[in-house]
C-alpha cells in the first residue's frame, strides 16, 4: 500500500509539474501575443481543473485553494469572452497568473522535499478574488438583472462563485457549466451544487445533515454522493465537486436554496438546469434512461475523481535509476560480446564460417541495442531554454529594460544528466546579461547605435562529441579595465596588472567571488554566479568560455561533452601498455620514412601531411614508457585532432578497432591532476586487462608543458 | 564502520588516554592487520580491509608520483595501486612471493598498498595506544603500541593514505 501511495505521489508530481511547464510556456506566448485566445482559456481552465481535482485526492490543500481561484476566475473569464477585459485588466491578469504558478510551482516543491505545506494561501486567494471582482463589476451594467441581483447580497459578494453564478442562464452556457461541474447522471431538472467552507471537515456527516434537515420540510429530492452515510471516501468528492442536490421543479429548488442559505459551513452554491434532460425532452431521441436508483449511481462520482489526463504524447515516464542500470547492463554485455568472440578457445578452431557470421550479426544487434539505450536518455535542452524565456520576462518588467530572448537549436538533444545540471548555469548567465549586460536605458542603447530592444540569444549546436551552448548579448560588454581594477581590489591578481591578456582578463570574470557590478541587486552582483556556472560546467567534464567586446556585447560559451559511456576506440600499443584512442578523434594513421620527419629550432619533429605541418607526440617519451621501437620508421603515426589541435602521436602498433565501455578514473588518482596528463578514463578489455583511454586534447597541452 | 566512530562512542572513561584516545576498559579493542614493510611493523583497522590479494597485474598510469604504480581490475572494480615503501619514502625492492596487496576502502576511496608481507590479526586495546613523539612525526602514522613480544606496531592513518595531503 505504501508504494502504491508512493507511486501516486510520483504520478501526481510528474503530471503536476508537467501541466505547470505547459501553462507557462502558454502564458508566456500568449503575453507575447498580447492576448489570450480562447483555446488559451480552455487550456488554463483544464489544467487548474486537473490540478486542483489531483490535489484534492493526494488532500494538499494549499494547491488545490489556488487553483480553485484560479479555476473561478477563468470560469468567468470563459463565461463572459474575452473581451470583457481591457488591456490594464490583461496585464494584471497576467502578472496574477504568473505569481499564482510560482505559487504553485513553490508548493510543489515542497510536496517533494518533504516539507510542510503552506496552510495560508489567503493573500493569493484574496487577490486573485478581488481582480475578479474587479473584472465582474465593471461587468455589471452590461450583465443580466440576474448578476445585479446576486452581487447585490452583500454577505456572500466575496464568494467567487456566486458571482459567477447568475440563476437564469442560456442553455448553453448552462451547457458548459454542467460539464464543468461534472454533474451526476441524473434526469432531474435542477441541480443544487454545494460546496462547504474549506477545512471545515466530515463533509459527509455535514452533507447528511443536511438532507436530514431538508427531508424534514418535506422536499423531494435525491442527492449525489448517495452514499454519504456509511462511505467516508466521499468526503474527498465532496470536497472536489461539491454536493448535489437534485430537484424536479424549480420550486422546490427554491426553497432548498433559502434553507440552505441559513446553514452553518454552507461556503457557496449554485443552482444549476439540467440541460441534457432539456435537450432530451424535447428531441424525444435520446433514449430515456432507467430511473436512477441511489445504488446505481454510487460509482459514478469515484470514477469521475479520475484526472482527465490529456492524451497528447505518447509517452512513459521510467525511472532514472532503471535507464542507468540497462545502461551499465547494456555495457557489460559489450565487453562479454568481444570477450566471447575473441577468446583464444575458438581461435584454433577451422571451418568458422557460421560463427563468424553468427558473431557480426550479434555484433550488429547489439550495436543498435546500445543506440538505443543512448537515445532512451537524451532529451532536447528545450526544457532548460523555456524557463529562461521566463526569466527574461520577469526581469524585463522589475529592471524596465526592453529585451527579447532568441532561441536557436532548442531541440538539440543531450543526456538527461547533462540537461540537469546546466539549467542552473544558463539561469545565471541570463540574468548577468539582463542585469550588467544589456544597457540600462533605450538611450543609452540608441546613442550607441543599437536597436532599442536589447537581444539575448540562447544557442545549442550539436558537434561530434560536444555541445556548445551559447549565451550571448549585445549589451556594452565587458570593460578590460574595470575587471582589471575590480579583481586587483579583490586581490585576485597574480601577476602584475599589464602582463595581463584580454583573455586572462575575462577568465578572471570566472573566479570565486568576483562580481564587476558595484551594486548588489536582486538578481545579480554578489559574485556568486559565475564561479558557480564553472563549477557546475565542470562537473560534467565541460568547459566555460568568455568572449567579449566592450560596447558590443558579450557571450559566453558552454562545452559540454556527449555522453561518454560507451566509445568507439582503437587500441594501439606503446611498450608493454595498451591505450585506447576514441575513433571520433582519428583521422588518419600511417607509416613515414626518417626523411618525411623536419625539426624544428628546438628539436621538435614534424611531419607534411595534405600540405601542412603537425607536430609529432610520442607517447613512450611523453609518458616514459620502455618500448623497443623508438626508430620512426619502426611504429607508426596516429594522426588526431580534437576542437582546434590537430597532431601525430607515435604510437608502435594498432591493435585494433573496439567498443569500449568507459570507467571514471579511481578517485584517488584524481588527485594527481590525471586529467591534466591526457588521460580521461579507463576500460576493461575483453582479457580482463585494462586500457587507457587518452583524451587527445589534454595530451596535447600534456606534451606542451613537458616540452 | 571507521575507528573513530567507534572510538566517539565510548564514554566515560576512567583514563584519559593521549590524544584523546578514552578508554573503557578491555572491550575497547578494534582488530588490526599488521604488516611488515621496509622491517617496520604496521597496523591497519580491518574496519578498512577488502581483501588481500597477490599477483596483480597492475596497469602503469604515466605522469603519476613513483609510489602509484598503477591501477588493477579487481572484478570489474578499477582499484589503484600505491607502494608503501615509496610512498614513506624508502627505497624499492624487488617484489618477493611474499610481496602482496592490501585492498582498503576508506570512506569508499578504494586503494590498493602493496606491503612487503603479511604478519597477522590482533586486537589492539585503544587505551595502550600512545602518540608519536612531536619531534619524530611521521605523517601516515597516527599513533603506536608495543606488543608483549616487545615489537612496536605503528598504525596506519588511513584518512591521510587516500587524501593524499
Amino acid at each position: 500500500m505504501d508504494n502504491g501511495m508512493d507511486n501516486m505521489l510520483d504520478m501526481y508530481l510528474f503530471e503536476t509539474n508537467s501541466l505547470l511547464e505547459q501553462l507557462d510556456e502558454l502564458l508566456i506566448e500568449a503575453e507575447k501575443a498580447g492576448d489570450l485566445t480562447v483555446d488559451d482559456v480552455n487550456e488554463i481552465f483544464r489544467v487548474m481543473h486537473t490540478i486542483k481535482g489531483s490535489s484534492a485526492m493526494m488532500e494538499f490543500s494549499s494547491l488545490m485553494q489556488i487553483a480553485h481561484h484560479i479555476e473561478d476566475l477563468f470560469f468567468y473569464i470563459r463565461q463572459n469572452g474575452l473581451d470583457s477585459l481591457n488591456i490594464t485588466h490583461k496585464g494584471t491578469l497576467f502578472n496574477l497568473m504568473f505569481r499564482s504558478t510560482d505559487m504553485l510551482r513553490a508548493e510543489v516543491s515542497k510536496v517533494e522535499n518533504n516539507e510542510p505545506l503552506s496552510d495560508n494561501v489567503d493573500n493569493l486567494t484574496q487577490e486573485i478574488n478581488s481582480f475578479l471582482k474587479i473584472i465582474s463589476e465593471e461587468e455589471t451594467p452590461k450583465n443580466t438583472e440576474a448578476t445585479i441581483a446576486k452581487s447585490s447580497e452583500p454577505k456572500k459578494s466575496e464568494q467567487p462563485k456566486k458571482v459567477s453564478a447568475p440563476a437564469t442562464q442560456t442553455a448553453d452556457l448552462d451547457k458548459i457549466r454542467m460539464e464543468l461541474a461534472e454533474c451526476p447522471d441524473d434526469n432531474a431538472s435542477f441541480f443544487l451544487r454545494l460546496f462547504f467552507d474549506e477545512g471545515c471537515g466530515m463533509e459527509n456527516l455535514r452533507a447528511f445533515m443536511l438532507i436530514s434537515a431538508l427531508k424534514e420540510s418535506g422536499l423531494e429530492f435525491n442527492h449525489y454522493p448517495a452514499d454519504i452515510e456509511t462511505n467516508s471516501k466521499t468526503c474527498a468528492t465532496i470536497i472536489e465537486k461539491g454536493f448535489y442536490l437534485t430537484f424536479e421543479s424549480s420550486k422546490d429548488a427554491e426553497s432548498a436554496i433559502s434553507q440552505v442559505s441559513n446553514l452553518n459551513n454552507i461556503q457557496s452554491y449554485e443552482l444549476i438546469e439540467n440541460v441534457r434532460v432539456k435537450n432530451a425532452t424535447a428531441d424525444e431521441i435520446k433514449t430515456p434512461t432507467a430511473p436512477v436508483h441511489e445504488n446505481a449511481v454510487t460509482s459514478t462520482p469515484a470514477a469521475s475523481t479520475g484526472h482527465q489526463t490529456p492524451n497528447k504524447q505518447n509517452l512513459i515516464s521510467v525511472n532514472l535509476a532503471k535507464l542507468d542500470n540497462l545502461v551499465a547492463i547494456v555495457g557489460e554485455i559489450v565487453i562479454t560480446e568481444s570477450m566471447v568472440t575473441s577468446s583464444p578457445d575458438i581461435q584454433n578452431l577451422k571451418n568458422m564460417d557460421s560463427f563468424l557470421k553468427a558473431t557480426r550479426q550479434l555484433r550488429k544487434l547489439t550495436d543498435d541495442l546500445q543506440d538505443i539505450v543512448m537515445s532512451l536518455r537524451m532529451v532536447p535542452v528545450s526544457g532548460v531554454f523555456q524557463k529562461m524565456n521566463r526569466i527574461v520576462r520577469d526581469m524585463k518588467q522589475k529592471l524596465q529594460k526592453d529585451v527579447r530572448l532568441t532561441i536557436v537549436g532548442e531541440n538539440t538533444e543531450v543526456d538527461k544528466s547533462i540537461v540537469d545540471s546546466i539549467g542552473d548555469p544558463i539561469m545565471h548567465i541570463v540574468r548577468n546579461s539582463m542585469d550588467h549586460g544589456i544597457e540600462d536605458s533605450v538611450q543609452e542603447r540608441i546613442a550607441a547605435g543599437k536597436n532599442p530592444q536589447g537581444e539575448i540569444t540562447l544557442s545549442a549546436t550539436h558537434t561530434t562529441n560536444e555541445v556548445i551552448i551559447a549565451i550571448k548579448d549585445d549589451g556594452h560588454g565587458v570593460d578590460p579595465a574595470g575587471v582589471l581594477a575590480k579583481a586587483k581590489k579583490n586581490g585576485i591578481l597574480t601577476k602584475p596588472e599589464n602582463e595581463y591578456t584580454q583573455k586572462e582578463i575575462l577568465a578572471l570574470l570566472l573566479a570565486p567571488g568576483f562580481s564587476t557590478n558595484e551594486v548588489v541587486t536582486e538578481y545579480s552582483g554578489r559574485g556568486v554566479g559565475m564561479d558557480v556556472v564553472k563549477k557546475n560546467v565542470e562537473a560534467v567534464g565541460g568547459t566555460v568560455t568568455v568572449t567579449s567586446e566592450l560596447g558590443k556585447g558579450m557571450c559566453t560559451t558552454l562545452k559540454i561533452p556527449l555522453t561518454m559511456a560507451i566509445v568507439d576506440g582503437m587500441e594501439i600499443a606503446v611498450g608493454k601498455s595498451v591505450f585506447t584512442i576514441p575513433i571520433a578523434n582519428i583521422r588518419q594513421s600511417f607509416k613515414v620514412k626518417s626523411e618525411d620527419v623536419i625539426y624544428d629550432t628546438e628539436g621538435n619533429e614534424i611531419i607534411k601531411c595534405m600540405n601542412q605541418f603537425y607536430p609529432i607526440i610520442r607517447i613512450h617519451t611523453l609518458y616514459n614508457i620502455d618500448s623497443k621501437i623508438t626508430n620512426i620508421e619502426d611504429g607508426i603515426l596516429v594522426w588526431v585532432e580534437s576542437g582546434d589541435k590537430s597532431y601525430c602521436l607515435f604510437v608502435d602498433d594498432l591493435l585494433g578497432e573496439q567498443q569500449v565501455v568507459v570507467k571514471p578514473l579511481p578517485v584517488y588518482l584524481n588527485s594527481f591532476n590525471i586529467k591534466n596528463s591526457g588521460i580521461c578514463g579507463c576500460t576493461i578489455l575483453g582479457d580482463g586487462n585494462i586500457s587507457i583511454i587518452l583524451d587527445v586534447l589534454n595530451l596535447y597541452a600534456a606534451a606542451h608543458n613537458q616540452y | 564502520m571507521s575507528a573513530e566512530n567507534t572510538q566517539t562512542t565510548m564514554t566515560g572513561s576512567s583514563h584519559a588516554a593521549p590524544r584523546g584516545l578514552a578508554s573503557s576498559g578491555s572491550e575497547a579493542t578494534e582488530r588490526y592487520l599488521t604488516f611488515r614493510t621496509d622491517n617496520l611493523i604496521f597496523g591497519v583497522s580491518t574496519n578498512y580491509i577488502i581483501e588481500i590479494i597477490t599477483n596483480h597485474a597492475i596497469t602503469t598510469m604515466p605522469m603519476m608520483p613513483n609510489y602509484v604504480k598503477g591501477i588493477i581490475n579487481l572484478r570489474g572494480q578499477i582499484v589503484p595501486i600505491i607502494d608503501i615503501r615509496l610512498r614513506l619514502g624508502k627505497s624499492a625492492i624487488e617484489y618477493t612471493n611474499t610481496t602482496c596487496v592490501i585492498v582498503l576502502n576508506v570512506d569508499s576511496v578504494f586503494i590498493g598498498i602493496i606491503v612487503d608481507a603479511v604478519e597477522q590479526v590482533l586486537d589492539i586495546d585503544y587505551s595502550q595506544i600512545s602518540s608519536i613523539p612531536a619531534n619524530n612525526r611521521e605523517e601516515l602514522v597516527s599513533g603506536m603500541i608495543s606488543m608483549p613480544d616487545n615489537k612496536v606496531v605503528l598504525l596506519m592513518d588511513c584518512e591521510t593514505l587516500v587524501n593524499n595531503s
